[in-house]
């Protein structure tokens, strides 16, 4: 167990570990990302990222077949991308189509390429695309009227063959798709229409009361997708999809309501075990039993 | 428009003040106007011209975009050609006329060079002459009547030029210094040095001819001395060296005195040192001697380009009466100006009022920073960029504002001057210095108003903003200009400012008035009472409600801002100095000054359009927890020590003093309700901004419970937290106002960064845990690194992976591998039998169907996984085809279940049929009477199933009839599980026509799902470091059961089309390599790397070596037989 104290002057808002899980990036109040190098029980500072003008919300890691790269998003209404090359951290791009505050930022799974998702306070999602000749071409989408809070990519899949004639010679086609969350409670989940080039509406969640912190959409591509929304109203919604259906099935993760304010969802890569992070300071872990009841699994303080 | 015209240098503002001016933008050499009046700074993307006297005006910008930095920049010193500035652009040098507009401010390129210029050097006497030298070794002198070609041209051909300069005195005489060596020359006698000064250990950086003796030249260098010759003594030129601990950079005589300036290249605390240099000449046995400065002006935080002098003196006389200022620009982005004390004159024995053999020449104290008013416009250049030479010069007169984007609220943020003289009177209440510090916070609190235009210098300010001022409807805004004059001598009592609200159709004339007098009212308050008044006003203008009682404010703001105080005296503490916290409370009350902005809703940050807009920022964050591909959890929480947090209020109070206890009874009242409001849920903040303005009413509340410390801390820990995360948004924004005040510590300087802003005593805000959660995950790392996928038999492999689920104590799973390799018994052998029984019912068929279904159900994806690899057979499906069925024979069995618990058995009739059969192949197949093993684990729920016959394939399962009996098979069940024995009764030997290819025990239309079970669980193998399990794993996505539109896709282009197009790179490619990935370990693969010509996917060489060792396809899973195709042992090379 890794334990590291004083890391920032402030607030820490987000810490994530790499690919590999040797180094944590971490990002605060203080305008600052900090690179770690995490070695077993040790770790070691390695850097110290400035370039944003307010408090850091979030940083991502891309995966690394595209290089060793971290995007970072602020209240500055920035998304800073940053690169280690030889031991040195640069800013390699700035994406700044946002007018509020950056709320949330994602790599899409790395079979699209290196494409970004920012959810911003301004209402809108953006996807932006880093090309090869240097240009971004950023999709920005209104998402939420008051604010977009999160965004989460759905994992990769190959879209299921509708009909099983297999006469078809049509390729399997990549889907891309995205939840948001926002400040109007609502979860929406989002489709890439290759014809529009853009991303269109294709369901929309209502079960919440409150503004919805955030999303996450498990990485495992069981026969069922899973959606994990949780939201200022204290509570936390289980959105599931069977492989063959078109809808949404909503479940409360438990019925009486969280102590504070849910803040974060985690899935893990695979095994489903969702960790929920509490106003209360306090991460709760919660599996599915067989029965498909959410239980308990584990709890982390301070 | 009205600019500031400065009267003549003895009314200038800032000479004999300190003055700091952030210039941002890489600049890196500066000159200034002999006049003293303007400075230039160069870089790359041109030259600013700052003007000295008014430095709160933005600069004239003249664009020269150049991808060299400028080495150097020289402003003219002769009052005939005080225009001309002349900067370098590589091999180039340019000479701007400041007198014409900027877009043909080129007057010459001055182009002779062959390399970079390093240094130029206008001649003193001539004014039409200079000289320039460069790296290519030559020293050019150059007649600007005639500016195509140097009418001098020298060179010690071996080393670069570093430094050229020209003689004070003789007009033919310059010098140059080459590597360590100062060669002298004279114009007259060619390339033959007149003198060559050697004695430095280290390259010259600098040289400068001492402007009172003809024959006296000092330099400087790399070797850390700084030495003085006269080269008119023939044998002996070195007269003295200096020593310091640093590398000189530059090292220049005093224009006045006796006495030099040096700087250091690195270290020597950025500073600049001035010595005398008689100090020692009474003792002519040492010449040489350490550096003593006889003052050193520091306070730079990185390390000083340049240092100029700023002089001025009396018009038309011949008493020297010059007064002088440094002039300091550093690579930490200040241009400063210091003020030389008057001790520094006596030291280096300058007289003042000493008579002059001649008298100084005048300048015309004119400023180069507004752009030439009187130059008519040739309408041709308006639109025209003119080509010069080879680099481009942007700008114009006819879009001047436009394009001269510097930010001025931002440029005058980075102003910040002191002026030592000041009285200190009732000024001190108030830190803001002038009216520039006030509009620069200002401006930065109300970042819906847009300053159009601000002059500090004549007191104008010009402002746009939208106001509610519509009487029917609160919620609309009006949009209004206001033009603000303020009097010389604000804030000074009865000095307010004037306001003007320009005509509006909008705004009704009885409101207009309204609005008037009550800013009257406001402003002369404030006025009066000496307090700046521009923030109350806009305040009013934007609809909040202002306090006019002043007294009652002040009380508030004293309590408001201990904590920042607390931040702002740590920092000083932290910066190294533990002086003076006298002076604090005088402070506090600028600080607090912010609360006034604080919880307006007007706060939109970056808002680009007027419209009031909603921050929905939510309130960050304080603990969380994210997964990691490793099945660890990150967490981090916010550090929850009350004990501490108790403890720095405490020391807030004692840091703050006596001040500290000064609060009136009501607003200790009033803080209570506050902190009532906050512990109730309702007041949770939702917001950021909401959050902010909380937290700033609990800075309040947490001092007060410090100071009777037997309360407890507030339960409510939220507000807590958030006066954490908010302080150092709070100490953004007062940012500005807290700038004065730091710099008034001369010794340190800081710099503008506010997140350094370190707050020693709360260091530990939040703590991060990696936590191992991978007991939770059913896929487990240790399994993964001991399965195995590629045995003789897939009954070998499911029950050696068995054992290695055994030996780690999982049984469950072991059990499943068990039950597994009993349903592949045999497969490999073409025995017809099992694949007879597998179509049974309660056959394998049902059993890995529901095994499959449970380990969905466990999310057990590592199982899923390994069984849809082990189940599938690997080949191409193309290959099926060769097969088809023929008539299928029908084969009955009677199975007898023996069951401990049911008696009697039951009795099973089966019917099966229907094989694959190869066409051609007709031969017997091989008849075993083998025994079949079947070991189940949940013998119940299975046979609890239907018993029924089944037809699987119905075609024509009618006619063919042949009987198939079994002499008595009997089946042993394994140890573990004794419960059912499985007896086959009937058997009948048939000419079974059969060979090779098994029906799958899985059902094809499932392929897509197992492909994405092997692809996601390849993508775990690969994070665990696993890659050649998943190069192994994902080979068998291309298998008997895949279908032919997948295995297309894949043939078409090697996976990047079910990708649309997208290109899985990085936006940095290097020019033409082949940038794919390595198809075994994933990463980019560059040089080195094996290709296969035949399905094109890229291996690492080293990646190569490892998996042709072991495999025999592919390490993508194409199927492609490279090593049949390549010699694969060879192409590595």
């Amino acid at each position: 167990m890794v334990t590291i104290n004083n890391a920032h002057s402030e607030l820490i808002h987000d810490a994530v570990l790499d690919y590999y899980g040797k180094r944590l990036a971490t990002c605060s109040s203080d305008h600052t990302v900090k690179i770690f190098e995490v070695e077993g029980e040790t770790h070691k500072l390695v850097d110290t990222l400035q370039g944003h003008e307010g408090p850091v919300w979030q940083v991502d890691w891309a995966h690394p077949k595209f290089g060793v790269i971290l995007a970072s998003c602020s209240y500055d209404g920035k998304v800073l991308i940053w690169k280690e090359v030889n031991g040195r951290w640069s800013q390699i791009a700035a994406h700044e189509v946002h007018s509020a505050s950056v709320n949330s930022i994602q790599w899409a799974p790395h079979e699209y390429g290196p494409l970004l998702l920012a959810a911003s306070s301004d209402g809108k999602v953006s996807v932006v695309e880093f090309k090869e000749n240097g240009t971004t071409s950023p999709i920005i989408i209104d998402a939420h009227s008051i604010g977009a809070n999160t965004a989460c990519w759905a994992p990769a899949t190959l879209q299921q063959q509708s009909n099983q004639g297999t006469s078809g010679s049509a390729s399997p086609q990549q889907v891309r798709r995205f939840v948001t969350g926002g400040a109007d409670n609502l979860v929406k989940i989002w489709k890439y229409n290759s014809d529009a080039a853009t991303y269109l509406l294709e369901h929309t969640l209502e079960g919440h009361s409150d503004w919805v912190r955030d999303v996450a959409w498990s990485p495992t591509v069981l026969s069922r997708s899973y959606l994990a929304s949780v939201s200022q109203d204290r509570t936390c919604i289980i959105w599931t999809q069977d492989s063959k259906e078109d809808t949404w099935k909503k479940t409360l993760l438990k019925e009486d309501k969280f102590p504070d304010v849910l803040w974060r969802a985690s899935w893990s890569l695979s095994g489903n075990i969702l960790a929920l992070s509490c106003g209360d300071n306090t991460v709760t872990l919660w599996k599915e039993n067989l029965e498909g009841k959410w239980e308990p699994a584990g709890q982390v303080t301070e | 428009m009205s600019e500031y015209v400065g009267e003549g240098p003895y009314s200038s503002p800032t000479f004999g003040k300190s003055l700091s001016l952030r210039v941002d933008g890489g600049f890196n050499a500066v000159s200034i106007n002999p006049s003293g009046r303007d400075v230039v700074l160069a870089s790359r993307k041109g030259l600013y011209v700052v003007d000295l006297d008014d430095p709160f005006s933005e600069p004239r910008w003249l664009h020269h975009l150049t991808s060299w930095e400028v080495a150097d920049v020289q402003w003219c010193p002769h009052p005939a050609k005080h225009h001309w500035v002349i900067s370098t652009s590589n091999q180039k040098a340019i000479v701007w006329n400041l007198s014409r507009s900027s877009s043909k401010a080129v007057e010459h390129v001055l182009h002779g060079h062959f390399r970079a210029i390093t240094d130029i050097n206008f001649h003193p006497l001539q004014p039409e002459i200079l000289a320039t030298s460069s790296i290519d070794t030559y020293a050019l002198a150059w007649d600007m009547r005639s500016p195509k070609k140097p009418y001098f041209r020298t060179s010690n051909w071996r080393s670069g030029a570093a430094q050229v300069k020209w003689n004070h005195k003789n007009s033919n005489v310059l010098a140059t210094s080459h590597s360590n060596i100062v060669y002298v020359w004279d114009v007259r006698k060619g390339t033959s040095p007149l003198s060559v000064l050697e004695g430095h250990s280290g390259s010259v950086n600098s040289i400068d001819f001492n402007p009172f003796n003809e024959t006296e030249i000092m330099s400087s260098g790399n070797d850390g001395t700084v030495k003085f010759w006269d080269y008119n003594k023939v044998e002996d030129e070195l007269q003295m060296t200096i020593t310091t601990e640093f590398p000189v950079w530059r090292g220049r005589y005093l224009p006045f005195g006796d006495g030099y300036c040096i700087m250091p290249m690195i270290g020597g605390n950025n500073s600049v040192y001035l010595a005398n240099s008689f100090h020692d000449s009474g003792n002519s046995e040492s010449r040489t001697t350490k550096l003593q400065p006889t003052y050193v002006f520091k306070g730079h935080t990185d390390r000083v380009t340049d240092f100029l002098w700023r002089s001025r003196h009396s018009q038309n006389t011949i008493i020297d009466d010059r007064e002088f200022q440094l002039v300091t620009w550093s690579k930490d982005c200040d241009l400063r100006l210091w003020p030389v004390p008057d001790m520094v004159y006596d030291k280096v024995h300058y007289e003042c009022g000493k008579e002059l053999p001649e008298k100084l020449p005048d300048y015309d104290y004119d400023t180069f920073r507004s752009e030439p008013e009187n130059n008519i416009v040739d309408p041709r250049y308006t639109n025209i960029e003119i080509p010069k030479e080879t680099f481009v010069t942007k700008s114009g007169l006819r879009q001047w504002k436009a394009d001269n984007n510097i930010d001025q609220l931002q440029w005058i943020s980075g102003v910040r001057m002191h002026n030592e003289d000041s009285p200190h009177d009732l000024f001190e209440e108030v830190s803001l210095n002038n009216l520039g510090e006030e509009v620069t916070s200002v401006g930065h609190k109300f970042p819906r108003i847009v300053f159009e235009k601000i002059s500090v210098s004549t007191g104008e300010l010009i402002i746009t903003l939208n106001g509610p001022w519509v009487e029917e409807d609160p919620e609309k805004y009006i949009f209004m200009r206001i033009i603000i004059n303020f009097p010389p001598n604000y804030p000074m009592k009865g000095n307010e400012p004037a306001f003007k609200i320009e005509e509006n159709r909008e705004l009704k004339e009885h409101q207009k008035t309204q609005i008037m007098e009550r800013l009257r009212e406001i402003s002369k308050k404030y006025v009066d009472a000496n307090r700046y008044c521009l923030e109350p006003c806009l305040q009013y203008l934007l609809g909040e409600e202002v306090n006019l009682d002043i007294s009652d404010m002040e009380d508030d703001n004293k309590i408001f801002s201990f904590d920042f105080e607390d931040v702002t005296s740590l920092d000083r503490s932290s910066l190294g100095s533990s002086d003076d916290h006298s002076d604090a409370p005088t402070e506090i009350s600028s600080v607090s000054d912010v609360e006034f902005a604080v919880g307006d809703g007007s706060l939109q940050l970056y808002s680009s359009t007027p419209e009031p807009k909603f921050d929905s920022t939510p309130v960050p964050n304080g603990c969380g927890a994210v997964w990691t591909a490793q099945g660890t959890l990150v967490c981090f929480f916010r550090a929850e020590n009350k004990t501490e947090k108790k403890q720095h209020a405490i020391i807030n109070v004692g840091r703050t003093g006596i001040g500290g206890f000064v609060r009136s009874k009501n607003v200790q009242s009033a803080s209570q309700t506050l902190k009532d409001n906050v512990s109730g849920k309702q007041r949770k903040p939702k917001t950021y901004r909401e959050a902010l303005s909380i937290n700033s009413q609990h800075a309040s509340e947490s001092l007060n419970q410090s100071s009777d410390s037997d309360s407890d801390d507030s339960d409510d820990s939220y507000a807590e937290f958030l006066d954490d995360i908010l302080k150092n948004d709070l100490t953004l924004r007062t940012r500005m106002p807290m700038m004065p005040r730091i710099f008034r510590d001369e010794t340190k300087s800081t710099t503008s960064v506010s997140g350094k802003t370190t707050d020693s005593n709360k260091k530990s805000k939040s703590s991060i845990v990696v936590q191992d959660f991978k007991s939770l995950i059913p896929d487990k790392k240790e399994l993964a690194e001991q399965y195995i996928l590629f045995r003789e038999t897939p009954e070998f492999v499911a029950k050696y992976n068995a054992g290695i689920a055994e030996s780690y104590g999982y049984e469950d799973i072991a059990q499943c591998w068990r039950m597994i390799s009993n349903v592949l018994i045999g497969r490999g052998d073409n025995d017809f039998y099992n694949y007879d029984w597998d179509q049974h019912s309660l056959g394998g068929k049902l059993l890995v169907k529901r095994l499959f279904e449970y380990f969905e159900k466990c999310q057990n994806l590592q199982m899923l996984a390994m069984m849809s690899c082990i189940f599938a057979t690997l080949g191409r499906p193309d290959q099926k085809t060769n097969y088809k069925l023929v008539p299928p024979t029908l084969s009955e069995n009677i199975i007898t279940f023996y069951n401990n618990e049911y008696e009697p058995s039951p009795h099973v009739h089966s019917t099966h049929g229907s094989f694959y059969s190869n066409d051609t192949g007709t031969q017997n197949a091989r008849m075993r009477y083998g025994t079949n093993q079947a070991s189940l684990n949940d013998g119940s729920s299975i046979i609890s199933d239907d018993y029924f016959h089944q037809n699987h394939h119905a075609n024509g399962n009618k006619n063919g009839k042949s009987h198939n009996n079994m002499n008595n098979g009997y089946v042993e069940t394994e140890a573990t599980i004794p419960d059912i024995k499985i007896k086959l009764i009937h058997d009948d030997v048939l000419d079974l026509a059969y060979q090779g290819l098994e029906p799958s025990l899985v059902d094809p239309k499932c392929e897509t799902k197992f492909r994405q079970y092997r692809t996601q669980y390849a993508e775990i193998l690969y994070i665990w470091g696993l890659p050649m399990d998943r190069a192994e794993l994902l080979k068998f996505n291309v298998n008997l059961n895949t279908e032919p539109e997948y295995l297309h896709g894949i043939e078409q282009d090697s996976g990047l089309d079910i990708y649309k197009g997208v290109s899985n790179r990085w936006i940095e490619s290097n020019h033409g390599h082949t940038q794919q990935n390595c198809s075994y370990c994933g990463l980019k693969a560059g040089r080195l790397v094996f290709v296969c010509g035949n399905c094109q996917h890229v291996t690492h060489r080293t990646c190569a070596e490892k998996w042709w060792k072991i495999g025999d396809e592919c390490p993508s899973g194409c199927s492609c037989d490279c090593i049949k195709n390549f010699d694969v042992s060879e192409p590595l090379i």
